[in-house]
């Protein structure tokens, strides 16, 4: 339907020109010029908005990009959209070698198809946002599009298809590891000049945020070799990056794990077939309450330093580890700072996604430069707010927890939800994982803490966990003053289909106002975004008996969006 | 000062051509409607790709404990 509609359209009407626009606009200042001039220098009311009419339908491109009024439009332009631009190419530049970022955009389709349309992302992710939630928010996309960069140029620097095979002094000292291996395991290397890299999370994870048609074209590869549809759709393009050869050659060794389920064990293996090179197995429990589980979880760390040293020649250093590990902690210790903002205040000011995103990339990825260097800047903004009592998203309904996985092809559901119908998405699950502090006193304990922060992994803690750490959802609700629920339903998931009747029991039981809302993780085409956003406005509208703050946003058609 | 004001002319130039290519969303629709196509055709073109499933895949003897 929305292809036919495509070739239907003239080129005046894919370039978001629409008959009677300029009449319309022209009208618009005659009736009442000094509303138009209020307009123009402060925005619109979050009411008059009318965001759904800057989409050119199906294509989720804008006719022309919002006006948030003088100050934050230009912030918009200058210290975002050219900002970033610029820094994208500074952050290419810089890397180890530039040049190699025209031999990968060439060879990946990830990266080619993906990183480009970097932008848009940021437009989604932000859209009607203003002042500080702005700007906030907008330092955190930085940060991510930053590391971003500095992997996938990693990943090329070392790519044995770029230097026709021969492995340099780079590649040597590399070591890949599963995405969701945490970066703090590889802190006693760093001081040793040892670089990890989570193979999946560029060439999958992030693709699926900011483009989410690259990922079909692996689910497809995968599939077409007869794995049926059912296995989650994460493990399923995993897997078709793989088959399709589209991971760099960019070290010697592989640490691998089962992520949270099933699945994840057939990727390793299909990943053990094509990389063919010495593989470490680091696999964790899925009940990792169990006491007796936790000596054997810390073998399996100690055993991955082992196959490091013995792989790399990079020597296990305990002040390394420790150095890290603190910085780590002082890291975690501003996130606590943050969600204590979130709970107790309207002064927060980062939106759902933004918090979402980032603190699973950061905490996933492990401490580095950038996070310190953003974290600093987030904190001055939000200093400010609690100062001067900045109501950051003045239209909040509704306090929101997002729980279970997020459909990783509309992380911006929640931008969406705020602006239609004040629905303000305070924490998820995601954000609450790898929250541990690591005790540097001595390695014993170090170790142990580390072995702990690598169980709570996403996925595994709050979704395969077992039940006691799904059903935190209503301490955290607590915690965080939140009255509703948006509860993700990812229907690949068997773990979590296992538990969705207590749920709902639950729930009822409780009185909650939850949202069910089903998602394939990355694939768009099993649940569109629109049957998302109906999920969620015909509750509001059934249930809550609430009228949308911008109805141009309740239907529309954006099913060819990246 | 005349070479200033010449400056300050460019500069304000290029910084509206900029405001409209980002007010106008032109970036996206060029990205969207001609850089898209033509690098997933190119993609779906690239030879010499391995091909994984003629690998052997061989349990290893060696394997790290």
């Amino acid at each position: 339907m929305a292809e036919e509609r495509m070739v239907r359209m003239s080129l005046a009407e894919k370039l978001g020109y629409r008959k009677g626009d300029l009449k319309n606009f022209v009208k618009y200042i005659a009736d009442d010029p000094k509303q138009a001039c209020k307009d123009f220098i402060y925005g619109k009311e979050h009411e008059r908005r009318n965001l759904g009419d800057l989409y050119i339908q199906p294509t989720g491109l804008y006719r022309h990009r919002e006006w948030r009024g003088l100050k934050d439009t230009f912030y918009y332009f200058n210290c975002i959209w050219c900002y970033n631009y610029g820094m994208m190419v500074a952050d290419i530049l810089s890397a180890e070698n530039p040049l190699s970022f025209f031999k990968g955009i060439w060879r990946y389709r990830w990266l080619g198809q993906t990183y480009i349309p970097v932008l848009h992302w940021y437009d989604r992710g932000m859209e009607g946002a203003r002042g500080p939630a702005l700007r906030a928010s907008a330092w955190h996309y930085r940060g991510l599009t930053h590391s971003t960069i500095e992997q996938f140029m990693r990943m090329f620097a070392r790519d044995l298809r770029f230097t026709k095979g021969e492995p340099n002094e780079l590649w040597k000292k590399t070591v890949l590891h599963n995405e969701t291996v945490s970066g703090s395991i590889f802190y006693p290397f760093r001081d040793g000049g040892l670089i990890d890299i989570p193979l999946e999370m560029i060439p999958y994870f992030v693709t699926c945020h900011v483009n989410s048609n690259t990922v079909l074209h692996y689910i497809d590869a995968i599939q077409s070799l007869g794995l049926p549809s059912d296995p989650c759709p994460m493990c399923q393009a995993e897997a078709g990056v793989g088959i399709m050869d589209d991971y760099p050659d960019s070290a010697p060794c592989i640490i691998t794990t089962n992520e949270a389920c099933d699945a994840s064990v057939a990727t390793s293996i299909i990943q053990d077939w094509f990389l063919n090179r010495p593989l470490y197995a680091m696999p964790q429990p899925m009940q990792y309450d169990d006491p007796l589980v936790q000596e054997r979880c810390q073998k399996e760390i100690e055993g991955a330093w082992k196959f490091v040293e013995e792989q790399t020649g990079v020597p296990f250093s305990w002040e390394s580890f420790k150095k890290y590990a603190e910085l780590q902690n002082e890291q975690l210790e501003f996130e606590h700072e943050k969600w204590d903002v979130a709970a107790h205040t309207n002064y927060y000011p980062i939106n759902g996604v933004a918090q979402a995103l980032y603190r699973i990339y950061y905490s996933q990825y492990g401490w580095n430069e950038t996070w310190q260097l953003l974290d600093n800047r987030v904190r001055k903004i939000m200093e400010n707010c609690v100062t001067n009592q900045i109501d950051t998203f003045p239209k909040t309904r509704h306090r929101v927890i997002a729980w279970s996985c997020a459909p990783l092809y509309y992380s911006n559901w929640c931008t969406w939800a705020y602006n239609c119908w004040g629905l303000n998405t305070i924490i998820n699950m995601d954000s609450l994982m790898f929250d541990k502090f690591i005790r540097t006193d001595s390695y014993e304990h170090a170790l142990e803490d580390l072995s702990w922060y690598n169980e709570m992994a996403p996925m595994r803690s709050m979704a395969v966990g077992g039940y006691e750490h799904i059903f935190k959802l209503w301490d955290y609700m607590e915690k965080f003053n939140c009255d509703m629920v948006m509860m993700y339903d990812q229907l690949q998931c068997k773990g979590m289909q296992g538990i969705k009747g207590m749920f709902e029991d639950e729930f009822r039981d409780r009185n909650i106002h939850a949202i069910w809302f089903p998602h394939a993780l990355p694939d768009k085409r099993t649940v569109s975004r629109a049957e998302i956003r109906d999920c969620i406005s015909n509750y509001m509208i059934d249930v809550m008996h609430e009228e949308p703050l911008d109805p141009s946003l309740l239907d529309f058609d954006d099913s060819m969006t990246w | 000062m005349k070479l200033i004001f010449k400056i300050i002319r460019i500069f304000a130039i290029v910084y509206a051509a900029l405001f409209a290519v980002f007010y106008f969303d032109l970036d996206g629709k060029l990205l969207y409607y001609v850089y898209e196509p033509l690098m997933c055709k190119h993609y779906d073109n690239i030879e010499g790709r391995r091909n994984i499933i003629d690998i052997p895949y061989e349990m290893k003897n060696d394997i790290y404990d």
